[in-house]
């Protein structure tokens, strides 16, 4: 039998792929409608094909020259150099035209306006990779081109629209709204002109004081050389925290409100984390559950549940205390619920500080008698300290970009994400909006950029099992109970305020009368119902591109090689860490007019859901890539697979675990967006969580706790068989070990 | 697929790859005759797997050109040319049974399924493995693994054949005789096949030709017999197999190491200083009045033969001696040591580099 030797084809004998995406771009380009007659995704201009627009426009007319010129080069039996190189010119001149012409007829865009750009970006992509520029398979290096359009179009365009909208006044540049916004006393007031005294005066004495007291400290304990620039810091660092507390103004709330939620989180956070290390009491095993708190919590559950217990006529406030106050309306009240939201991520960043420690500690312990000074001034604080730093820096971000919590209980207190809010609500001014938006963009990118250079820290948390290795050194018995006593106190309120929100649920009219009723519940129906399923549909439609498009992203920058690597990463990491409400109103601005018109509908949402939530599947993605051994995508490849097949047949198999996970966590996360689809929903697609703060601003308070708890107890639902489903997958892999 | 066809010849032209600042591979050149099994030796970090990789088309050189069949293969990618490469890690897909392992470059090429079940019970027949094909590779011994990794790319019927440290985590004994199984295949199929190793033994025993490596470039290339007796550079004599490398000069004729001067019959010697190069079981130690003076510093016994560690004033010398009940050598014994010329190569002195 003789050998059948498998050629190579230098020349381009049989590529399927092109053929069949050339094909499809010349159909898109000359048969489907360019032109959308409005809002609605369904209403297709048909004489707006590209056969009807060449007669009447140059640029129709190139496009379809250049779809044809594709075809040609995908089908003509040239050497394969020369057709990359052609096919990956025709393509990119067919995605400028493309471009053009949609920009020139600037009425919406129809299904030719995205199938041939996008038709005409693979063939680029498969153009470049075969005309030995690029040594990379076909599908990958188009992959590239899809994963940078994406990101540009999606992520990038809004962010950049929120910051030319904060200048672009009426068609041209101009700085009043911002100088108009970041001057007023609703942004910003240090010195409140209707106190008496000077409030920027006693922040600066309060400095003055703090620097004078840390020299003399400093002069006490002979530190010299560093007693200088310790006091200079101390002093301004009390002077810019006493002006920020004595201060006023949305800015100032929000800063403020980080600075604050940051360390109580982290230091509770931190206590956490010890005890679920080292202690030894039973209130341990509890601490599990406080790590999935956060991700199934819906937002304004909280909310509701401090209206209710300390509100004017809270349950805690009013009946057992017998006071009707404000107090927990405002910065206070935010605080408290984002505390109680934001600890269980500093526990979980903390944790694995702690595990570090630990390892640390008792090698510590065992080379050398060194003093407990020396050991946390050398062991203890350099190794806690970036891990500190991070679980502050995460809070904090979250702090600044929440909305619901200061939208239910701010008491009306301006905030950055609710200014942004009120700015397009209240006082129809999207400038302003803008330029709240930037402002907070500009935060919070600070804060991201900082904790990603000198703490390159995960910017995410993810549930993890706990392995069961050897214990460390128990804490000693009296700080055991006493954090043990924190935790039980945390606790108990954690269970009150979820609990007020089940009871609230079927308790006739919560302050006035407790009698038990069904009547929220039923009167979810019919409306909130249809939200709910509403709900349940698009986060389910936004989970699987999430999943892909995020798995995609992550393999390519974990795995190819090309230019703009990093900036890619960045770009869509991005997006998590901007505040919802940026990002909602950046898709308002970038997506309510012209080709991109998309707002009114629910691919709008679903496209938000979608980008917002990758960088979940982007970081499970890299965990999981990391386990996988290069070489079996190389044996893969060896064996003539290409990187779709190696991708489909390898990766996504021994990944499958880490893609579940993605897949609820984006459908999680989905369900409890609020603040990047408040500006995006409609009447007809209301979401859960919008439709809860509406019944809020209502004053059905009763059935909004009713929908927060059935979207509740949904999610855990979710979450639950999440992980039964996986411990199921994992003993699987686990057997069947690495190649 | 037990036919002998003729293999197709792999071309490497002053290939070279860089990472960053590191030059892993430098302007090599190298040649695969059709149907051979050509070796690539060295040192860890010379540049051995980067060579097979670039020839894979896993890697692309950063300058230089790579033929396969007279057909210049720089640009195609990697499931195009008609390659197939045994990993290291073995890299049997775990989620994957056996014969699925086996079957998935075939399906990959959507060949029917009667087809595809014919060739992989071919190939694991091949070797001596057919009923392990429902099992998982983690059920399986690394020997195991290893020949359903063989498997998985002979049943694709490449054109070139890859091997990088195939049996390296295997132990010695299971090593020879999966080797000697290698060996049979590749002959019998006649597959063009380049194999990466720096276990200096794998290589004599395997190849048609060696090729030594050393930091990217090619130090040597020729059958294995002549890489041992007659290595060009210090490197090579050094590398391959064990050897005593001592200063001597040259002239006449004859070559004298401190005052023992023996005959050496080599083509194009220049008079003047040279390296000697002799292989421990060329040094023959006696008490005659003749030799290359010396005392015996250690001893050691290693069954069939004894190594000793002489000093002479030439420098130390290692000399292997087949073992005699009658006749113990003990350290700090006088002696004197000749050379046999079958093991005696001279090499350039001072040679740069090695
Ligand atoms: N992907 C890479 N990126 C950067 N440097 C690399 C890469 N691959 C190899 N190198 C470097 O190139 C040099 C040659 O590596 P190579 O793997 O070819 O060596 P080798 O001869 O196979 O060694 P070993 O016997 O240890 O496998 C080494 O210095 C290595 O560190
Ligand atoms: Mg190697």
């Amino acid at each position: 039998m003789a050998r059948a030797v498998a050629l190579p084809q230098t020349r381009w004998a049989a590529q399927p792929a092109v053929a069949a995406w050339a094909a499809a771009t010349v159909l898109a380009a000359a048969a489907l409608p360019w032109g959308r007659a409005g809002r609605d995704l369904g209403s297709w201009l048909w004489d707006s094909t590209g056969v009807v627009l060449a007669s009447g426009s140059l640029l129709a007319a190139g496009v379809l020259l250049a779809s044809f010129a594709v075809l040609l080069a995908g089908l003509w039996p040239a050497p394969e150099r020369t057709r990359g190189v052609a096919l990956a010119a025709f393509g990119a001149c067919g995605m400028a035209l493309s471009g053009l012409l949609l920009g020139v007829r600037g009425t919406p865009t129809g299904p030719a306006g995205v199938l041939a750009p996008l038709g005409f970006l693979t063939l680029t992509g498969f153009g470049l990779s075969s005309s030995g520029r690029w040594f990379v398979d076909p599908f990958l290096s188009a992959a590239v081109l899809w994963a940078a359009a994406f990101v540009a179009l999606f992520i990038l365009l809004p962010l950049a629209s929120v910051v030319v909208a904060s200048v672009w006044v009426d068609g041209r540049f101009t700085l009043e709204v911002v100088h108009r916004t970041l001057t007023s006393p609703a942004f910003l007031a240090l010195d409140h002109p209707g106190t008496p005294h000077n409030e920027l005066a006693v922040a600066a004495a309060v400095g003055l004081a703090v620097a004078v007291g840390t020299l003399v400290l400093g002069w006490y304990l002979r530190w010299s050389r560093r007693s200088l620039p310790a006091g200079g810091a101390a002093g301004l660092a009390a002077a810019a925290l006493a002006s920020l507390y004595l201060g006023f103004g949305a800015f100032r709330n929000s800063l403020l409100l980080a600075v604050v939620v940051g360390a109580v989180s982290t230091a509770l956070g931190f206590a956490f984390a010890l005890l679920s290390e080292r202690s030894q009491l039973p209130t341990r095993r509890l601490l599990g559950t406080l790590s999935a708190l956060p991700i199934i919590t819906p937002p304004f559950v909280l909310g509701i549940a401090m209206l209710y217990l300390f509100g004017r006529r809270g349950f805690v406030t009013y009946r057992l205390l017998g006071v009707s106050t404000d107090v927990f309306f405002g910065p206070l009240g935010v605080a408290v619920a984002q505390v109680l939201a934001y600890t269980p991520i500093a526990y979980l960043v903390l944790v694995g500080v702690v595990r570090a420690l630990d390892a640390s500690l008792e090698e510590a312990a065992q080379t050398l008698g060194a003093s407990p000074w020396h050991l946390v001034r050398t062991v203890i604080w350099p190794l806690a300290r970036p891990g500190l730093a991070n679980a502050f820096l995460l809070v904090a971000i979250e702090s600044l970009a929440d909305f619901a919590n200061p939208i239910v209980v701010g008491g009306g207190k301006p905030f950055l994400a609710t200014e942004v809010f009120f700015a397009i609500v209240g006082r129809y001014n999207p400038h302003e909006a803008a330029t709240y938006g930037a402002v907070l963009l500009a935060l919070t990118l600070t804060v991201f950029v900082f904790q990603q250079r000198w703490l390159g820290g995960a910017f995410y948390v993810t549930v993890t099992g706990r392995p069961t290795g050897a214990r460390p050194q128990p804490l000693p018995l009296w700080l055991d109970w006493a954090l043990s006593a924190v935790f039980v106190v945390w606790m108990v309120v954690v269970v009150l305020l979820y609990g007020s929100v089940f009871v609230g649920a079927v308790t006739r009219l919560w302050g006035f009368d407790y009698t038990f009723t069904l009547r929220h519940l039923q009167d979810l129906h019919p409306q909130g119902w249809q939200v709910l399923r509403t709900t349940v549909q698009l986060s389910a439609y936004a989970a699987v591109p999430s999943v892909v498009v995020g798995f995609l992203i992550g393999y390519l920058v974990n795995r190819v090689d090309f230019p703009g690597r990093r900036a890619l990463e960045f770009s869509s990491m991005l997006s998590f860490a901007t505040p919802g409400t940026v990002m909602g109103i950046g898709y308002v601005l970038a997506f309510n007019q012209g080709p991109l018109l998309l707002t009114g509908t629910e691919l709008v949402i679903v496209l938000a859901f979608v980008f917002r939530n990758m960088p979940v599947a982007i970081r499970a993605a890299v965990a999981a890539l990391e386990q996988i051994d290069r070489s079996l995508e190389e044996a893969s490849t060896m064996l003539r697979a290409g990187a779709s097949t190696t991708l489909r047949r390898v990766v996504a198999p021994l990944a499958r675990s880490a893609l579940l996970s993605g897949l609820v966590f984006a459908f999680v996360r989905a369900m409890t967006a609020v603040s990047q689809v408040i500006f995006l929903i409609t009447p007809q697609h209301n979401l859960a969580t919008t439709q809860i703060l509406s019944y809020l601003e209502y004053g059905s308070q009763g059935r909004g706790a009713a929908l927060a708890s059935v979207l509740t107890l949904l999610l855990v639902t979710v979450v639950a068989s999440l992980q039964a489903l996986s411990r199921r997958l994992d003993p699987r892999t686990a057997q069947l070990g690495a190649g | 697929m037990n036919a002998v066809a003729e293999g197709v010849p792999v071309r490497l032209e002053g290939v070279t790859k860089r990472f960053g600042a590191v030059l892993a591979v430098d302007s090599v050149d190298l040649h695969v005759p059709p149907g051979k099994l050509v070796t690539l030796l060295g040192p860890s970090g010379c540049g051995k797997t980067t060579t097979l990789r670039l020839v894979a088309g896993l890697e692309r050189p950063t300058a230089g050109r790579v033929w396969i069949a007279d057909e210049d293969v720089t640009d195609l990618p990697a499931a195009r040319r008609g390659v197939t490469m045994v990993f290291q890690s073995y890299a049997l897909f775990p989620h994957l049974t056996v014969f699925e392992n086996v079957a998935y470059g075939l399906r990959v090429q959507r060949l029917p399924a009667a087809e595809v079940r014919r060739r992989v019970m071919e190939a694991l027949e091949l070797v001596g493995l057919p009923e392990t094909a429902e099992r998982y590779p983690a059920q399986l011994s690394g020997g195991q693994q290893q020949r359903v990794a063989l498997a998985r790319a002979l049943v694709m019927q490449p054109r070139v054949l890859l091997f990088d440290e195939p049996l390296s985590n295997l132990d010695a004994k299971l090593r020879r005789r999966v080797r000697a199984e290698i060996r049979m295949l590749q002959q019998r199929l006649g597959i063009t096949s380049l194999y990466v190793t720096h276990d200096q033994a794998e290589a004599l025993a395997l190849s048609d030709v060696v090729v030594v490596m050393n930091q990217g470039r090619v130090e040597q290339v020729g059958i294995p017999e002549e890489v041992y007796r007659r290595p060009r550079t210090r490197f090579v004599a050094d590398f391959i197999g064990e050897a005593n490398l001592l200063p001597a000069t040259f002239w006449e004729g004859a070559v004298e190491v401190a005052s023992y001067r023996f005959p050496v019959e080599q083509e194009e010697v220049r008079d003047g200083p040279v390296t000697v190069m002799v292989r421990p079981e060329a040094v023959v130690v006696s008490q005659d009045a003749s030799g290359l003076p010396g005392v015996v510093r250690t001893v050691f016994f290693m069954g069939m033969t004894t190594e000793l560690l002489v000093d002479t004033p030439a420098g130390e010398v290692l000399a292997t001696q087949p073992y005699r009940a009658d006749r113990r050598i003990v350290p700090g014994e006088q002696v004197r040591l000749r050379f046999e010329p079958a093991g005696v190569y001279l090499l350039p002195a001072e040679d740069g580099r090695g």
